[in-house]
């Protein structure tokens, strides 16, 4: 049999999703908004862990393996910290069996 | 007769399944496109055009699958559409003397450097020998400058080495992905895309019987150089690579009882100085 | 604006392309929009379809449609940390016509209803996001902005399917500011496995699936699980309350790998190799968080409009974005055909969605949501029913049987379910689903 999918690593996983980068992020995120942010929802609630919080009390984010699905925006508590649109069409995520 | 540029299209799976037991590709054809390379060779060819009034045409060596992939130059903007039938996996030099025909004329023939379908990037210069012009393979950079015709580019050579070409007559051209980023298509020409004609070709019959791979030797990185160590002996000089150098009267045997082996055991490494 | 057509419709998934479908029918011309590069490439669900509605529209659809397996066997499963309790039913009428639920992928079946309205006439453009309305002096919608060059397309009607974000709707005004205890967020793995171990370990006939619906098993994250069998691939996922797992520590992908752990899963899921990983929001909240469905010149459908039935033993939305697309479709072609775009002149939406069981199911259902995710459903009434029927079947001799009555008020007590929540919960699960 092949690997048990509890052994495979996150980064591994996430490599399995086919992502087609787009020219210019579709996610912005306010640093100042964020540095006085106590609960960080979008860094436990971003399901590609692309949030993660920074010695200067910022948050680094990265766009380019985003399911696209909108949770950050939501959880953030932060009026307007995280601005959220679509990628360019054609850009972005692909589902081969969403 | 309008000025030509050609340029040549491979239509690839942009990301195949692979099955890790057997190592079979899983073909999945949603995922059929161009490389980045392919694609920085038509913007290359659309700006070239731009400049002299000249008509682009796309031309891919393929089966029918490739006809979607060859709209989508039609979108950004290629005014003709060329599809040479060939056999799947045929060698490049047949690729290339399938594609010469159809580009013959053009002024500039634009190729991506290699096709990601792990290509040898051998098509752009035998299509360069086909057509009898001049080449300029690998290009790093490009410059149309006033846009008469020519270029000039900075290509990759072995070593770590560059070379600065200026291109003017005839020459078939093969630029890295990283060169340009094809523009996006009009949403004018999205919609008259979708009914672009594509011309198919037929190929012409192999010339001579094509290479014929009869196995292939798995990956093996190459092997590292490294001075070889000191020692008057083969058996030295072996010992001194493997690490099992060991000072004379290091080895002794013992006959022991377990506890009193394990003792010896972690004092001797203690006394050679492997265990803090 | 250089592009026109009758209307536009905004998003390639199934309400999108049921809605072009039926104005490309009614002779009407229709631009299909698509931000993936091909239809269903941005879209993940469950996976279970049932296609139904689809009877009178694609009569065929049961052997056209991509399909993995026609679902024979659904389980309903309670989980607590150690304990489960399935309720496994099965009927082999579902494996015959006119069938019932069917899994599929959606980069599939998504692409093949998009095909069936291309079929008809309508022109799909993909890879081409639409990023705001035209909007006329008057305030009416007149077509759509896309973010290509020269990229305005002007449209009599524009027809906002375009997902959970609802972003059109927002901009037009006609749904409020989102709130985020109204959604939920699915996550999901796919994990091959060879076709017949499929058959074998989930004791089905070819062609045939099982569907697991699963309550509890998220840990300290309210939502629930669902495990889907595809030809020769598991879809494995969870679904939860996005306000949960914000205030939680608890990472989406680390609950996942808590219910594929679990003693009752972990078997059926054992040996895949992950294929692929996702996630995707469900709009949970029902009739709670539905826009108004008509303006001037534009519509909603599908999960844009809040249409997904998300009822912990329900978990459809495929069905209610074809139908609602459906309808769009047919109300808009008939507005264009008497010259009346407005918000009146669209009314025969909301009609044929009244009269159908879109709205229907969603008035009935309207307080489910509130109820399953509520802290006692999620995990007190979990843990009080395997306890009492770990209580039922533990052999306790020489001691000698206590009463069901006892057992079961012991469990409860275990619980820390008073007789008082159990009646008003009852009540509340009487009046949502009875
Ligand atoms: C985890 C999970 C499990 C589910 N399980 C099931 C299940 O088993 N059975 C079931 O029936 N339902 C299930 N659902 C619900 C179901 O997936 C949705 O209700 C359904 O997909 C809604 O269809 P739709 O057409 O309204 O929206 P979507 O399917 O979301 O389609 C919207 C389309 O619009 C496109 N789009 C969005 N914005 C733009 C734009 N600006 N420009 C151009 N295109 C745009 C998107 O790319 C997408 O193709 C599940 C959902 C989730 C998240």
């Amino acid at each position: 049999m092949t690997r048990r999918s509890a052994a495979v690593s996150f980064e591994d996983v996430m490599a399995t999703t086919e992502f087609r980068p787009a020219p210019a992020a579709h996610i912005t995120v306010d640093g100042d908004a964020c540095r006085g942010c106590t609960t960080r929802a979008c860094v436990t609630a971003c399901p590609a862990r692309l949030f993660v919080p920074i010695a200067d009390g910022g948050i680094l984010f990265n766009y380019e393996q985003c399911f696209e699905c909108g949770g950050c925006y939501l959880v953030c508590n932060e009026k307007g910290a995280i601005s959220w649109s679509y990628p360019e069409g054609g850009a972005g995520v692909v589902y081969r069996r969403g | 007769m309008r000025p030509l540029v050609a340029v040549c299209w491979k239509a690839v799976e942009l990301r195949a399944g692979v099955d890790p037991l057997t190592g079979e590709i899983r073909p999945d054809p949603r995922s059929l496109g161009v490389s980045p390379a392919d694609e920085a060779a038509l913007e290359w060819a659309l700006r070239a055009a731009e400049g002299t009034g000249a008509a682009v045409r796309v031309v891919s060596a393929g089966g029918p699958e490739a006809d979607g992939v060859l709209r989508q130059a039609a979108a950004a903007g290629a005014a003709e559409l060329v599809r040479v039938a060939i056999e799947p996996g045929s060698p490049s030099c047949e690729v290339a003397r399938a594609l010469a025909p159809h580009v013959a004329g053009a002024g500039l023939v634009w190729c991506g450097d290699v096709s990601l379908d792990r290509g040898s990037g051998a098509v752009p210069a035998f299509l360069a020998a086909e057509l009898g012009v001049a080449q300029a393979l690998g290009l790093l950079e490009v410059d149309l400058g006033a846009g008469a015709g020519g270029f000039s580019g900075l290509r990759r050579l072995d070593g770590g080495r560059r070379e600065r070409l200026r291109v003017e007559g005839p020459a078939v051209a093969s630029c890295e992905g990283g060169t340009a980023r094809l523009r996006r298509a009009s949403l004018h020409l999205m919609l008259e895309a979708r009914r672009a004609p594509v011309r198919i070709e037929a190929a012409p019959p192999p010339r001579r019987p094509a290479p014929h791979v009869v196995g292939r030797a798995p990956f093996r990185p190459r092997a590292r150089v490294v001075p070889p160590p000191p020692g008057e002996h083969a058996a030295d000089r072996v010992r001194a690579l493997i690490g099992a150098e060991a000072p004379a009267g290091r080895a002794r045997v013992v006959t022991l009882g377990p506890e009193e082996a394990a003792e010896a055991i972690l004092e001797a490494l203690a006394a050679w100085g492997e265990l803090p | 604006m250089a592009e026109r057509f009758d209307a536009v419709v905004v998003g390639a998934g199934p309400a999108g392309s049921m809605a072009a479908l039926q104005l490309a029918r009614a002779g009407r011309s229709v631009c299909l929009l698509e931000r993936g590069p091909f239809p269903g490439s941005k879209n993940l669900y469950g996976g279970v379809v049932y296609a139904r509605v689809l009877d009178g529209i694609l009569p065929r659809w049961a052997e056209e449609a991509p399909l993995e397996r026609f679902v024979t066997r659904r389980v309903t499963m309670v989980l607590t940390a150690t304990q489960s309790l399935a309720v496994d039913f099965r009927s082999s009428a579902w494996g015959e016509a006119p069938y019932n639920g069917a899994t599929a992928l959606r980069p599939e079946f998504d692409a093949w209803l998009a095909a069936q309205a291309e079929a008809e006439g309508a022109v799909l453009v993909c890879s081409t996001t639409a990023t705001g309305l035209l909007v006329d002096a008057s305030g009416a919608v007149v077509g759509v902005r896309t973010d290509r060059p020269g990229g305005e397309i002007g449209a009599g009607v524009v027809v906002a399917c375009d997902g959970v974000n609802a972003l059109l709707a927002k901009e037009a005004g006609l749904a409020e500011a989102p709130d985020p205890s109204h959604y939920t967020l699915g996550v999901k793995q796919v994990l091959r496995l060879p076709e017949a171990e499929i058959e074998r370990r989930f004791g089905l006939a070819p062609g045939e699936g099982a569907d697991f619906e699963i309550l509890g098993g998220t840990g300290e994250v309210p939502g629930g699980g669902f495990l889907y069998t595809n030809r020769d691939t598991l879809s494995v996922g969870v679904v939860l309350s996005l306000d949960g797992l914000s205030r939680s520590a608890v990472r989406p992908e680390e609950v996942l790998a808590g219910l594929t752990a679990h003693p009752a899963i972990a078997p059926l899921v054992d040996g895949g190799e992950v294929v692929e990983f996702g996630a995707h929001l469900i709009p949970e909240a029902g009739l709670e968080m539905m826009p108004r469905l008509a303006g001037d010149g534009i519509l909603v459908a599908g999960d844009a409009a809040g249409m997904c039935l998300a009822a912990g033993i329900w978990l459809e939305g495929v069905n209610f974005a074809m139908a609602s697309g459906s309808a769009a479709g047919e109300a808009a072609a008939e507005a264009l055909v008497a010259g009346d775009t407005t918000r009146r002149g669209l009314a025969g939406y909301e009609a044929r969605l009244s009269s159908g069981f879109v709205l229907a199911d969603h008035r009935r259902l309207r307080h489910a949501p509130g109820l399953v995710l509520s802290e006692r459903v999620q995990r007190r009434y979990p843990e009080m029913v395997c306890n009492l029927v770990e209580e039922l079947f533990t052999v306790r001799n020489p001691a000698p049987k206590p009463g069901v009555v006892q057992m079961a008020r012991r469990a409860a007590r275990r619980s820390g379910v008073g007789l008082g929540d159990l009646l008003r919960d009852g009540w509340r699960a009487w009046r949502t689903f009875g």
